[in-house]
């Protein structure tokens, strides 16, 4: 029974070898139209910490021997600025085929992660899943607007990937870059260290904690310090590329900071819009440390299955970190995808896709209300981010309480499942 | 012996009553008699929810024809301080409507010498020129489909004497009236009020903003190309020149409307694009302007008040005189002509004048419409009226921001505000919601054979029926529902080809015919399964009515209008869909979707001009029919021609 409730992949027999670059040149073409030039300067596709025109400023400024993070509007990592003004193009075709790339890569990495979960070489749903991370409007609209976060996010699928492949340096090498970019994806650091010194197969329905099966957590320590390592050999580079120390409060310290207060979709912005300058130290200290708050409660929880745990915090990622914009919340949900198994016990499904579809109506419209007919006011547009976070929080409330009920089994006839 | 009984008065009684009621049973476990009040809660709702959806789209439906209801509104107020309305004298006097007798004269001589729009452009931008005024003049043409619409507009701009001119307000008339939608009927009072305007306005030096002066060709399309030129925005079937004069950004725009020879009334006509209102500060602002400087009593639209002109009630004489006389129903009926009037320009997104271009750019603008009488109005009095109203505008410090742009104005001096009105369009979208839910958890469950194992009839929990969880078809369904959006794109084709616009009386018969039976061949091309296909319909009617749930309470913020207009026609005709046994009867509940969704294709002009107002204005009216609401009525439809 439960195994015929899976999906049925019926629709999507397309070889994976013959859809992954269809899809991927379907991608390409969507990137070669118009539409990067005139969604770049939407703020719901990228924050100011992955803007595309930011990006292209700080480029400008450092080729003609300006410190980019001397002002206020650069906020990209050194790494970044580095490479796209060595060998990756940032402007014209290059940049298009670049960003179609991140996501392509991103999708064959999330396939290779189902893969590594399933122990097997090739499944009929590769396909789908791979359509579903290529096509899943939260994320190739932010790709089409050339925000960085699609790097991020391809970053983030690349480390998962190796650790559950088991390969330790690559896995940390990535993580630790992804650190240096984006420092607030260090929340998966944990898991991925747990996946690293476990496996990535699915043991949600058979929980037993770690200690019971002889894991081997000192080498945890000794993966940690590598991490420590790569991290400090990444921050020498970005140290040497500027020449000085400033980049880390332009860059990182953003992050925990939020000097710009530009509309996201995010939770922080309207908040500390509103807020008194007294308060506010206090109020970034609550909302920084909430986000690092759910690590080991669900890195315990969760710890006979860490690559789910690493998927439950990239969705509180998406939903409480400082500056985010679509495409984190779309890695989320595109990772559903790799967990068939949590289907039939998801908790209300059809209303977190009823949320999830107002919330997508509503924040371009109040948006546009706002700015553009002016008939609105930033009121609107928050309301449609709370929106679209109590859509994101339901979708991971749905996740958790599948990963927990998918244990105790199929309901019975006369019998009731009880939260105690 | 039974335990003693409390004292139970009336209340507590009728407090204890929903508690008993849902812990009927005597288990001592917390959590088994915690599931059964869920149970029982549960049950309880489900079983009533019928009842719930009823009063939802019955509280709904009053609440939308109780709109007009005069106890429903309030009175305007100025909300913005700045704007202080009528507190000034007015200096425009006996002389300056000389003068504007004297420009009409000579408009007068220009329209029967049968001048072209370039000789009267020049002839205006010359008389700008006389007066001091800089001035030039814009060509430009559209070209929709095989026509091309093209014509020469006229501006002049008064420098502001007091500050850099980085703001502006814009007094304009259209050389057609809106008097039967442009259809050849003169604005010559208005353009002569505009260059009389032109001379006095000059003279002052109290001035803060820049002040505009377009006179424009045609009735929309002159100033759609002059806005288009003056905010830089570019369309790929408009022509038009670059402006020569630059000026600051716009916030007010006052655009007169003066067909007849005298008049009674001014009246505010305020719809913009796309069912965008101006804040409500500059409507009331002129409203009290109007009534305490110029003298002018204010209409809204040209709807003279029924209860001053009792033989104007439209109310059939059937009705006894003692309701026809009612104040209230008067009231009533006034209103709702008036509400109805909002609803038919708001709801097709269309601007119910030249000043309704103005709005896509952020800037509130209203048309005032001297309606035509035979007196006691005339140029002395709207002059007074726009030059203090000009003085209002004038003071602002910000854009209009602090009044009300949600709202349905009911007459000159009351309106509702949106929570008086909105709830009724949420509340029937709900009342869809709930009933697509309710179809959506029954489907997750298949009743199986009655007959039961002798064990599990002694367990407690055993009902009489057995049921087990069935998967819904939910990829097949998603895909029939894209697939029919996709329907809708190329219906939207077909409508906006050039074909359809040349010869639209055999075109629309044909392209229903066609569109009628694309699903049909497409239905019976398919390969038949026979495994759960009444759960696909009874599916697909779940997730139809959610979507259009979903689409009527978001168009609500947006567009009341066009949700009531949606509230209508899709509220109840989807939530009684049903498939049947019969072929026939689902072939012709298939027909009747069919006529509800595409049935508008034989209302030619009525397509015809939603097109156009799609191609040169960016009315989103058309594409959302043919897109959206097209699509969600045929899903109904498919919902009925499904077999069980």
């Amino acid at each position: 029974m439960s195994s015929s409730r899976i999906r049925s992949p019926s629709k999507f027999t397309l070889e994976f070898g013959l859809a992954f670059p269809l899809f991927a040149a379907a991608r390409l073409v969507l990137s070669l139209t118009n539409l990067p030039h005139v969604l770049k300067y939407d703020h719901q596709l990228s924050s100011p910490l992955t803007s595309y025109l930011n990006l292209q400023e700080g480029i400008y400024l450092f080729k003609n021997g300006v410190d980019p993070y001397s002002g206020g509007t650069f906020r990209h990592s050194p790494l970044f600025l580095s490479l796209f003004t060595t060998i990756l193009p940032a402007t014209g075709v290059g940049s298009s085929i670049l960003w179609t790339l991140g996501d392509a890569s991103g999708a064959w990495a999330l396939v290779q992660i189902w893969r590594a979960r399933q122990r097997i070489s090739s499944s009929q749903r590769d396909s789908l899943i791979a359509a579903l991370y290529l096509f899943n409007p939260y994320l190739f609209l932010p790709n089409l607007a050339h925000s960085t976060s699609s790097f991020d996010n391809a970053l983030m699928l690349f480390s998962l990937m190796f650790a559950s492949q088991g390969r330790a340096s690559a896995s940390l090498l990535v993580l630790s870059f992804l650190v240096q970019i984006s420092p607030s994806s260090i929340l998966i650091l944990a898991p991925v260290l747990l996946l690293l010194i476990t496996s990535p197969v699915s043991r949600l329905a058979s929980p037993q904690p770690l200690t019971s099966s002889g894991v081997q957590f000192r080498k945890s320590g000794l993966l940690l310090v590598e991490f420590i390592a790569y991290f400090t050999v990444f921050t020498l580079i970005s140290a040497l590329v500027v020449g000085n120390w400033i980049w880390i409060p332009q860059t990182w310290g953003a992050t925990t900071n939020l000097p710009d207060l530009t509309p996201n979709t995010g939770l922080w912005w309207y908040f500390f819009t509103e807020m008194f300058d007294h308060f506010r130290p206090m109020f970034l200290m609550v909302f920084s440390i909430h986000l690092f708050m759910y690590i080991a409660p669900i890195c315990i929880k969760f710890q006979y299955d860490p690559l789910f745990a690493a998927f439950l915090l990239i969705g509180i990622l998406g939903t409480f970190k400082s500056y985010p914009s679509l495409s984190e919340p779309g890695l989320f949900l595109s990772m559903i995808t790799i967990f068939p198994e949590l289907y039939p016990y998801f908790r209300h499904p059809i209303i977190t896709a009823l949320l999830h579809f107002h919330a997508s109506l509503l924040m371009p419209l109040f948006n546009s209300l706002w700015l553009n007919q002016g008939t609105g006011n930033a009121n609107f547009y928050y309301a449609s981010t709370l929106v679209f976070a109590c859509s994101n929080g339901a979708a991971l409330i749905d996740c958790i309480w599948a990963g927990l009920r998918i244990a105790i089994g199929e309901e019975e006839t006369g019998y009731t499942v009880v939260q105690e | 012996m039974d335990p003693p009984t409390a004292p139970t008065n009336f209340w507590t009684q009728l407090l204890l009553r929903p508690i008993q009621r849902f812990s009927r049973n005597g288990s001592t476990n917390a959590s088994e008699s915690r599931i059964r009040r869920r149970r029982a809660v549960v049950s309880f709702i489900t079983r009533r929810l019928w009842l719930l959806q009823l009063t939802l789209f019955c509280t709904g439906y009053l609440w939308l024809l109780i709109i007009p209801s005069p106890r429903l509104g309030r009175r305007t107020y100025i909300d913005e301080n700045a704007l202080q309305p009528g507190q000034v004298n007015t200096y425009w006097n006996w002389g300056d409507v000389h003068a504007a007798d004297k420009n009409l004269a000579q408009l007068e001589a220009l329209r029967d010498s049968n001048a072209t729009s370039k000789q009267r452009a020049e002839f205006i931008r010359d008389q700008f020129h006389k007066l001091g005024v800089s001035a030039s003049t814009q060509n430009y043409a559209f070209s929709t489909g095989n026509t091309i619409t093209n014509g020469t507009n006229v501006y002049g701009i008064i420098a502001s004497p007091r500050a850099p001119g980085t703001e502006a307000m814009v007094i304009s008339a259209s050389w057609l009236s809106r008097t039967g939608d442009g259809d050849g009927t003169l604005n010559l009072r208005g353009v002569s009020t505009v260059l009389a305007l032109a001379g006095f306005l000059k003279g002052y030096s109290l001035w803060a903003k820049d002040i505009v002066l377009v006179v424009s060709d045609g009735h929309l399309d002159g100033m759609h190309a002059w806005l288009a030129a003056y905010h830089g925005s570019t369309q790929s079937n408009l022509q038009a020149d670059h402006l020569d004069l630059p000026s600051g950004v716009i916030w007010t725009a006052l655009n007169i409307d003066y067909p007849g020879h005298s008049f009674s009334h001014l009246g505010i006509f305020f719809e913009g694009n796309n069912g965008r209102l101006p804040n409500q500060d500059l409507l009331n602002s002129f409203q009290r302007i109007s009534l305490y400087t110029g003298g002018v009593p204010v209409l809204v639209y040209d709807h003279l008040d029924s209860r001053e002109h009792p033989d104007l009630s439209g109310l059939p004489p059937w009705i006894p005189t003692a309701v026809r006389k009612h104040p209230e129903v008067q009231s009533y009926v006034y209103q709702a002509k008036n509400v109805v009037r909002h609803f038919s320009y708001q709801a097709r997104g269309r601007p119910s004048g030249v000043h309704g271009l103005f709005h896509q750019f952020r800037i509130d603008a209203i048309t005032l419409f001297a309606v035509p009488a035979t007196g006691p109005h005339g140029f002395h009095a709207i002059g007074r009226v726009i030059e203090s109203t000009l003085r209002t505008t004038n003071n602002l410090l910000e854009r209009l921001h602090a009044s009300f742009f949600f709202y349905i104005l009911t007459g000159a001096d009351r309106f509702l505000k949106i929570g008086s009105y909105l709830p009724s369009a949420i509340l029937i979208s709900i009342a869809m919601m709930f009933n697509g839910l309710r179809i959506w958890s029954d489907l997750a469950w298949s009743e199986d054979q009655p007959e039961i194992p002798e064990k599990q009839k002694q367990t407690q929990f055993t009902n009489k029926k057995t049921w087990t969880r069935r998967t819904r078809p939910v990829i097949k369904v998603l895909a029939i529902m894209i697939a029919t959006h996709v329907y809708g794109a190329f219906l939207f084709a077909a409508v906006t080809s050039l074909w359809f616009s040349d010869n639209p009386k055999v075109a629309s018969p044909l392209v229903f015919t066609i569109f009628a039976f694309i699903p049909l061949i497409i239905l019976c091309a398919l390969p038949s399964e026979k495994t759960s296909r009444g759960s696909l319909s009874a599916t697909l009617k779940a997730l139809n009515l959610c979507l259009a749930s979903t689409v009527i309470s978001i168009t609500a913020l947006l567009n009341f209008s066009l949700a009531t207009l949606l509230t209508i026609l899709m509220g109840v005709p989807l939530s009684i869909s049903a498939t049947s046994k019969k072929f026939a009867v689902r072939f012709c509940m298939y027909n009747v979707y069919i006529v509800l969704g595409i049935g508008w294709l034989f209302l030619q002009d009525e397509t015809l001009k939603a097109v156009w107002h799609w191609e040169i204005l960016s009315i989103w009216f058309a594409p959302f029919v043919c897109l959206v609401y097209t699509p969600l009525v045929l899903q109904a439809g498919l919902v009925c021609l499904l077999p069980q």
